[in-house]
């Protein structure tokens, strides 16, 4: 019964693709008309100038390039406590090993081809050359050299592989491989190039021109770097049998994860364990396993209206507490006020879920998982230094930079969702709250938001509760971004057409069946272009938290490092370096969006 | 009426009801596209609904799992009447399945997810059983071999298949068929109606919305002819296409044959 069967003889082929010489693409492409030729050597002039203008900023005499290195802490992590950093480290490393895991099990493979590979290695190559020649007299002579052979280099060993692999027996490269031979040229670089060991150490500048950088950060990222290899290898292995489950495990890492993260890079350095060990996981345990037994034997069909008791009393208790702690009758610690209030709430929704064995479990399982994520998110964050952050901040720098943009997307896309069905739902007061949301927030400046967030709501909040700088400026921002997402969703929302809707409805499926699994995966491939380019731009606008008094890259490139004796008014060095910082990730993450549409594409096969 | 006729009218009238329509009235704001349609579909019964486009055929069938809201009449499906709860709703439409004009699957699902989707969501089945489910009706409509891949990669024939068995993985007690055959390529027309055919020979009850005359007349149990929201005939497939009784059906049969 197959009619698709449209086979096709030998002889009706297309033809082999007509494969040029590169002087007559050059003819065909650049010199094909008198206007054409005139095109290409004008932008070429321009395009060669802009690049011999840069070259002039990077290697002009006053630009001391030591005050980057000098400051490349400062940079990336900003006051974190010396001692500490191995914090900041496993971090990055969780981070970094959990990429090279997920590029494994999704089996990310971009296609590069031997001579394609070549061929990027002679343009690099090539381009090494032009910048060599372009060069101005104040570079240093080391580097001069240093692109005369990495360029000729290059160039010779692309054109041997050209030579040696014909375009018939030309094949692709896998992603395997491309990753082990970008991991050892990252580590011949960190290893061999001397770029200086330059730093500060209690107080004291010191530099050393010459040798390769400081062993405290080559042997890190050699861990790093040779982890990322091993766990894309580990992730490709995983993915035929139990991919699926994997998968799921690292998507729920992605979400659930930056809350270890934060814990860890963000904790009191003063921890007290003791009170961990002795007070906190005892009681969380408690609440969880005390609390999951309770809902399960209330849920026992025919124990509603004992369920129903136990929940008022509970409600009664739970509210006590509160009026107990106002004036201090007895002491019992917040958390505990919290989750026996959350108890006695989840008691009073018992009758709603009574049911069967299996429905009462997931829900007393639930109530678990709650109480596990509740009391390590007040454990791990209600500590002095992350409400209050003592003057000088410790955070700041690269780390900030990402460690906002992550997070304030992550929690304002599923605001986003949520909004966008409220502004799309047939209920009038969902769709009017979201809408007037939507549109005050993006009647505002960001910068308004945020000024609003860090200045105005600790004036409305109650006596005695204190919010810090960078809790305000999250929350500002995730607002703003919110009502954006939202906008981009519904775009999304709308391309999803109605038959969809009605075979959802005409199955059987319930409204939050149909949205979670018919109609948001839909709207969300279609929003995807939109969420990347919003998620670019939340990443690079994090630099107005400076104005609130945030440290990120560009306030400590911009008034830091110029402002510290040894590299008075240095700012061009630094510009330049976080603008190479911001380009590199937003257009690592442009790319991968392509990729992945790409993906999702061929998945579909429209 | 012939002898036949009377036969199959009195064996129809001894089974049960098995959808119910009582004066359905329904308007587009100031248009009524239904006024007081009387339908009953018995059980095992295919019934085959015809008129010119416009006529409320469309309208009717959606009406009945509530894709569309009626506003006066009754409407009883399986015994459950059709009212605003939510909880009958639901109930009607996992035991309705529907096909559609324009096929209606979900295109970032594979023809295997597509199909089970309903049972392991709905249903609440095991996955393995619902796939194993969704081989078997695949192997019915003919075309397992497509079950790992997207709706986008088939034909409109296959599609169309590919719903057909989606509706059927709910084990519905009854199904509707709006215009299944119009958006196909004629070639693909004939492998749609097989497994309808297959499928009223297995005695499911079915409510068919089609301009294929030849369906009509080899597998319908009874025709209704609609026209402006009426029903203006109902009938044998004999008594339609050899003496009809009606002036209207006479014209629209004479310029659809």
């Amino acid at each position: 019964m197959s009619e698709t069967a449209v086979t096709s003889t030998p002889e009706s082929r297309p033809p082999e693709e007509q494969r040029h010489s590169a002087g007559r693409w050059v003819k065909e492409n650049l010199f094909s008309s008198i206007s054409n030729s005139i095109q290409t050597v004008v932008f070429s002039a321009i395009i060669l100038g802009l690049m011999r203008w840069i070259l002039g900023q990077v290697f002009a005499e006053e630009a001391d390039w030591t005050s980057v290195a000098t400051n490349l802490r400062l940079l990336m992590s900003y006051n974190y406590p010396t001692d500490q950093f191995v914090r900041i480290w496993v971090s990055a490393a969780i981070v970094f090993l959990m990429i090279g895991l997920s590029l494994g099990a999704w089996r990310i493979d971009p296609g590069v081809s031997v001579r394609g590979a070549a061929r990027t290695l002679i343009s690099t190559g090539v381009l090494s050359l032009i910048i060599w020649l372009l060069l101005p007299e104040a570079a240093p002579g080391g580097i001069s050299t240093a692109l005369v052979i990495v360029g000729v280099g290059l160039i010779i060993v692309g054109a041997m592989v050209m030579q040696a692999v014909p375009h018939s027996r030309d094949r692709r490269l896998g992603f395997s491989a491309v990753l082990a031979i970008a991991v050892g040229v990252a580590l011949a670089v960190i290893w061999l190039v001397p770029f200086g060991d330059y730093g500060v150490a209690d107080g004291e500048r010191y530099g050393t021109p010459g040798v390769s950088v400081a062993s405290s950060t080559k042997v890190p990222w050699t861990i790093v770097l040779l982890g990322v290899l091993a766990f894309q290898a580990v992730g490709r292995a995983l993915a035929p049998s139990v991919g699926a489950a994997v998968r799921r495990a690292i998507v729920a890492f992605w979400v659930v994860g930056p809350a270890f993260i934060i814990f860890l890079v963000l904790r009191d350095p003063a921890f007290d364990w003791a009170h961990v060990w002795s007070t906190d996981i005892p009681m969380a345990a408690a609440f969880a396993l005390g609390g999951a037994g309770l809902l399960y034997v209330l849920g026992k069909p025919g124990r509603e209206d004992l369920a129903r008791a136990v929940g008022a009393m509970l409600v009664v208790f739970a509210l006590f507490n509160w009026v107990a702690a106002f004036f201090g009758w007895y002491p019992m610690l917040q958390k505990a006020r919290i989750s026996f209030l959350l108890i006695a709430l989840a008691v009073l929704l018992v009758p709603t879920f009574a049911g069967e064995r299996a429905a009462r479990i997931r829900f007393a399982a639930g109530w678990a998982g709650l109480m596990v994520v509740m009391h390590w998110l007040i454990t791990g964050m209600n500590t002095e230094s992350t409400l209050v952050i003592a003057a000088p901040p410790f955070l700041g720098g690269f780390v900030l930079t990402v460690g906002i943009a992550y997070y304030v997307m992550l929690v304002s896309f599923p605001l986003g969702v949520l909004l966008s069905l409220a502004r799309t739902s047939k209920m009038p007061i969902f769709r009017v709250m979201s809408t007037t949301y939507i549109e005050v927030i993006r009647g505002v400046p960001l910068i308004t938001v945020l000024f609003f967030f860090s200045i105005m709501l600790p004036l409305f909040l109650p006596k005695g509760m204190g919010i810090s700088d960078l809790a305000a400026v999250f929350a500002g921002y995730t607002v703003f971004s919110a009502a954006y997402m939202a906008e981009n969703i519904r775009g999304g929302l709308q391309s999803v057409r109605r038959g969809q809707y009605e075979a959802a409805d005409a199955l059987g499926l319930t409204t939050v069946q149909r949205t979670t699994l018919i109609v948001l995966p839909q709207a969300l491939r279609v929003s995807i272009p939109n969420l990347v380019g919003q998620a670019i731009a939340t990443f690079k606008e994090t630099s107005l938290i400076a104005i609130v008094g945030g440290f990120d890259l560009l306030r400590i490139a911009n008034s830091t490092i110029p402002n510290q004796p040894d590299f008075l008014g240095q700012k061009r060095p630094g510009l330049l370096f976080i603008s190479v910082v911001y380009f590199v990730i937003a257009y690592t993450m442009s790319k991968s969006s392509q990729r992945l549409e790409a993906r999702l594409q061929a998945g579909q096969a429209k | 009426m012939s002898i036949a006729d009377q036969a199959l009218t009195d064996d129809l009238a001894s089974r049960r009801d098995m959808i119910v329509c009582r004066g359905v009235k329904k308007w587009f704001d100031d248009f009524q596209a239904l006024r007081g349609v009387d339908v009953t579909v018995k059980d095992r019964e295919v019934m085959v609904v015809l008129g010119p486009s416009g006529s409320g055929k469309s309208t009717l069938i959606r009406c009945i799992n509530r894709l569309e809201v009626h506003q006066e009449g009754d409407i009883i499906v399986d015994g459950v009447e059709l009212t605003n709860d939510t909880r009958n709703i639901e109930k009607i439409r996992s035991e309705v399945g529907m096909v559609f004009q324009q096929f209606n699957l979900f295109p970032h699902l594979t023809v295997l997810d597509n199909i089970t989707l309903a049972p392991i969501w709905v249903r609440k089945k095991p996955k393995a059983e619902a796939e194993a489910m969704a081989m078997q009706l695949l192997e019915r409509v003919g075309i397992p071999e497509q079950a790992s891949k997207f709706p986008g990669q088939l034909s409109g024939g296959q599609q169309q298949r590919v719903a057909i068995a989606r509706s059927l993985a709910m084990e519905p007690k009854i199904m509707l068929f709006d215009e299944p055959t119009s958006a196909l390529d004629p070639e693909m027309i004939a492998e749609v109606l097989d497994v309808m055919k297959d499928l009223a020979r297995g005695g499911m009850t079915m409510m068919v919305v089609t301009h294929e005359m030849g369906f009509a007349r080899e597998v319908a149990d009874r025709l209704v002819f609609m026209e402006s929201g009426d029903v203006v005939e109902v009938g044998t497939p004999e008594h339609f296409f050899t003496n009809p009784r009606e002036e209207r059906t006479k014209l629209f049969l004479s310029q659809i044959l």
